[in-house]
């Protein structure tokens, strides 16, 4: 295998490369990264990573959720400073201020987010932020548009109209818009931040990025779809906590070595052993049937009384989607939700609690927590009607109630009272499971509750799970950490770009399976397969 | 797309259309009103408005609020009656004070919110109050006086023909055509959309800002300017409710509150709008408490009315999306659901 040296490191000669030829520089890496650290807090995104890219050359950056894509992305496009570490491009380090300056420099970067503006034409949007003018300073629309037109032809979208206003375009197009505009500034550098997301001809891209490196200039193609690294990229690096797990030519490598590279945990997690409290012969708790909504196609699944149900899927691929249909908080386009055999209409959080369906949100800090208030109000917050007499809350049955329930999740009594923003972010999340097992919802709905918790509360949340369900009552499940889904999950339902695409029972569950299963890659071997396919 | 079209409907037309009608009824109960002084009479009313809120829009597109509009119309107006002389010189030179005050003020507020990064709300609310402080000292009381050259020549006709507030409003129309063809008319709306797009796409939204309040600053010295000249005399307490004013007539030209959307032109038929509102509940004889009751549910009216068009696309498209799931549905839901780039 052929791992990538550190060697031959140019000397700043003081020059001002910018407008130098780097074509001529064919010798020496285009671009170098030297040990770049970034941390955010006590997060570190990205620890000492190091490699370089050859002129002409595609490097696939790899990695799982979290693993410090984005941040690598945003470190070589200006947007956020790293801490430590020097970016060599041709032979001048790069210091970059903002992403003006990354521009002048070579550095286009095509977003994931996307950065173009809605409300302005697609011709406008291309030529940001200096549009052509003429001698008042006026931008002529007719003149911008016909050479938006030209470039979009060269770029084969001519079917886009240059005079369309982004925010009419369908998510496709916005980001064939976005990627022919990083490549329109002729870069030496391309980031291409998960470009085919929203892409439904895939090829287009493939071939551009062909063409585009044949004049010497360099991409990091950062996706995590196995196939199209494979098809675009020489050599690839995985990222993995931050830090760089592997970096290898793409065709000495194997599928399992990446997804083993991507997937290894650095600690080996204890897990509660896996007693399965399914109860098959009951009603299923909760049924799913046909469920279509934005961003979510055809969804059918059924969890049974005690069972706990993991969903796994990377980034954006619907699983948000599918749990706010859940609770209300995306209207259903199609299908029905059927909870203990009755077709039930939920159309907010709190109807959906009615109906025994409670949310443990994603986002702890903005949807979970209300900060100004005690770790009791908290808690108590949904129920606090049942609390009242008269209007005024009765504090010493909120008192009971709220013990009674952080008895449950293992919450010290001594936090109770005190203002929730006090407590750690593993004491949060236990409170606000807590807050969601005051009701004694037939179901929880947890969406990724083991994110920024230490290791202990990732074992209580573990155990809360496991003796929920014992009770029988059911657990949808979505982690982001393949680990948990394999050792806690009595079955596994993987999403691939908004439907399900493969189901994978309790023996079969390994995170190589369900890394793949997610990467889109085995879609074909399993029965819901063709769906998958037809719609890449 | 049909759908699209329909947007396009949305605020500067649809104040223009409102406030044609408008005009066309108050004429049709009150014939006088086609008269050249009923016309001069009606821009003399608009103009101070229609500058503040031209001010105002500039703000509201990047996404900030300001407040500042009557405290820099105060300044300026009681400078005006105070310091102008009876010499068109004179007049001159107010002229540019006002606008250089009303510069001075905006550029404060730009720094603020753009490289202090202060919420604008506040920050203006600060300006508002230090400026009708800074005018109580200026004049006391009521009163003053302002040179006759301003007061005449600024509310009369252009040769007898066309008023002079009409003259200043179609400049002001003039600059925005050309300033939103300009790149800083390009940053307004990028900055308003997106901020963080904006910053990705390069564009130097700091400045844009700064740009903005400054812009915005200098048409309140002019409406304060325009203010003296209509009503001769200075008053230090020009009233609070004319912010109100202000922000309703930017609302009903059709300027998104959220920033990005909107314009000028539209702003000048809100604060057209809102003046023959008052002209015609006066010749019908309503009362004036009854004034701002009216005012309001024209507001309300013409948001909705602007609002509207987006829902009715809304609620088709929904139609559309539900019609298209049952027919895909019953054909064992083919793989074709995700057409909508194709179509495009």
């Amino acid at each position: 295998m052929f791992i990538c040296g550190s060697d031959n490191a140019p000397e700043n000669q003081n020059r001002d490369g910018d407008d130098e030829s780097w074509l001529a520089m064919n010798a020496a890496p285009s671009i170098k990264i030297e040990h770049l650290s970034k941390r955010y807090g006590a997060t570190v995104a990205l620890d000492d990573v190091s490699f370089s890219l050859q002129p002409g050359e595609v490097c696939g950056l790899l990695g799982e959720n979290g693993a410090g894509k984005s941040t690598l992305v945003k470190v070589l496009s200006g947007v956020v400073k790293p801490d430590q570490g020097v970016v060599w491009l041709g032979d001048s380090p790069y210091v970059v201020k903002d992403c003006q300056t990354a521009k002048a420099h070579g550095v286009a970067t095509a977003y994931q987010e996307l950065s173009l503006i809605p409300t302005l034409s697609v011709a406008i949007n291309l030529f940001l932020p200096n549009p052509e003018t003429n001698a008042w300073g006026m931008i002529s629309s007719r003149r911008v548009e016909q050479m938006a037109a030209e470039v979009l032809n060269e770029f084969g979208v001519g079917d886009i109209s240059p005079s369309a206003l982004v925010e009419d375009l369908s998510l496709g197009l916005r980001q064939r818009v976005e990627i022919v505009r990083a490549m329109l500034s002729k870069p030496r550098l391309l980031l291409l931040d998960e470009p085919t997301a929203a892409l439904s001809d895939r090829e287009w891209l493939f071939n551009l990025i062909d063409q585009f490196v044949l004049g010497g200039a360099s991409i990091i193609y950062i996706s995590h779809k196995l196939d199209e690294v494979q098809r675009v990229c020489q050599h690839c690096v995985i990222l993995r906590n931050g830090r760089k797990a592997l970096e290898a030519r793409v065709k000495d490598l194997s599928s399992n070595q990446v997804f083993s590279s991507m997937a290894g945990r650095s600690v080996v997690e204890f897990f509660p052993e896996k007693a399965t409290s399914v109860r098959k012969a009951e009603q299923d708790v909760l049924r799913l049937d046909h469920l279509s909504c934005e961003g979510l196609q055809d969804v059918s699944f059924s969890i049974k009384p005690g069972e706990i149900l993991g969903i796994a899927a990377l980034e954006g691929q619907g699983q948000s989607s599918l749990f706010k249909a859940l609770v209300g908080l995306m209207p259903l386009k199609d299908g029905q939700i059927i909870i203990n055999g009755r077709p039930r209409t939920i159309s907010s959080p709190r109807s959906a609690r009615q109906a025994g369906l409670v949310l443990v949100p994603e986002e702890r800090k903005t949807e979970g927590i209300f900060p100004d208030l005690t770790t009791r109000a908290n808690i108590s917050l949904p129920e606090i009607d049942k609390l009242s007499a008269a209007w005024l809350v009765q504090m010493n049955k909120e008192k009971e109630w709220v013990q009674e329930k952080a008895v449950k999740v293992d919450l010290g009594s001594e936090y109770i009272p005190l203002p929730i923003t006090s407590l750690s972010g593993g004491n949060q999340q236990k409170a606000l499971l807590a807050r969601s097992l005051l009701t004694d919802p037939m179901c929880l709905l947890l969406f990724d509750p083991t994110r920024g918790v230490d290791v202990i509360t990732k074992q209580t949340i573990y155990k809360i799970i496991r003796e929920f369900v014992q009770g029988g009552k059911a657990v949808l499940f979505y982690s982001t950490e393949l680990d948990e889904l394999v050792h806690l999950c009595d079955r596994c339902l993987v999403l691939y770009q908004n439907a399900v695409v493969a189901e994978v029972p309790r023996g079969q569950l390994s995170q190589q399976k369900l890394l793949s299963l997610a990467t889109g890659q085995l879609s074909n071997r399993t029965q819901d397969g063709q769906v998958a396919e037809n719609k890449v | 797309m049909i759908p699209i079209r329909i947007n396009r409907l949305n605020g500067a037309p649809l104040a223009f259309a409102l406030f044609v009608a408008m005009y066309i009824a108050y004429a049709l109960h009150m014939p006088s009103a086609l008269s050249l002084f009923s016309i001069t009479n009606l821009f003399n009313n608009t103009v101070v408005l229609a500058l503040a809120a031209v001010g105002l829009t500039f703000v509201i597109l990047i996404k900030e609020m300001d407040l500042s509009p009557v405290g820099v119309i105060a300044v300026t107006n009681v400078l005006v009656a105070t310091q102008s002389g009876s010499t068109p010189y004179g007049a001159l030179l107010c002229f540019l004070l006002c606008c250089l005050i009303g510069l001075g003020i905006g550029l404060i507020n730009g720094v603020l919110v753009a490289y202090l990064r202060l919420q604008s709300l506040a920050c203006t609310l600060s300006t508002m109050i230090i400026c009708q402080g800074v005018a109580l000292i200026i004049l006391p009381a009521p009163g003053g006086e302002v040179a006759e050259f301003i007061s005449y020549q600024l509310t009369d006709l252009i040769g007898g023909v066309f008023p002079v507030s009409a003259a200043i409003l179609v400049l002001v129309a003039a600059l925005w055509l050309f300033l939103r063809r300009t790149s800083f008319g390009i940053g307004l709306y990028a900055v308003g959309t997106d901020e963080v797009a904006a910053h990705y796409s390069g564009i130097k939204v700091n400045r844009i800002r700064l740009g903005a309040f400054a812009l915005a600053g200098i048409f309140y010295g002019l409406a304060g300017y325009m203010l003296s000249a209509q009503i001769g005399s200075g008053d230090p307490r020009v009233s609070s409710s004319f912010l109100l004013y202000v922000f309703a007539a930017v609302a009903i030209g059709g300027t998104s509150l959220s920033g990005g959307r909107g314009g000028i032109i539209g702003s000048l038929a809100g604060a057209g709008i809102l003046t023959i509102m008052q002209k015609m509940l006066f010749s019908l004889g309503v009362s004036d408490f009854y004034t701002n009751i009216f005012n309001g549910v024209i507001m309300v009216l013409a948001i909705l009315l602007g609002n509207s068009t987006a829902l009715l696309n809304k609620w088709r498209e929904h139609r559309e999306n539900f019609a298209s799931s049952s027919y895909l549905r019953g054909r064992e839901k083919q793989a074709g659901s995700k057409q909508a780039e194709a179509t495009q």
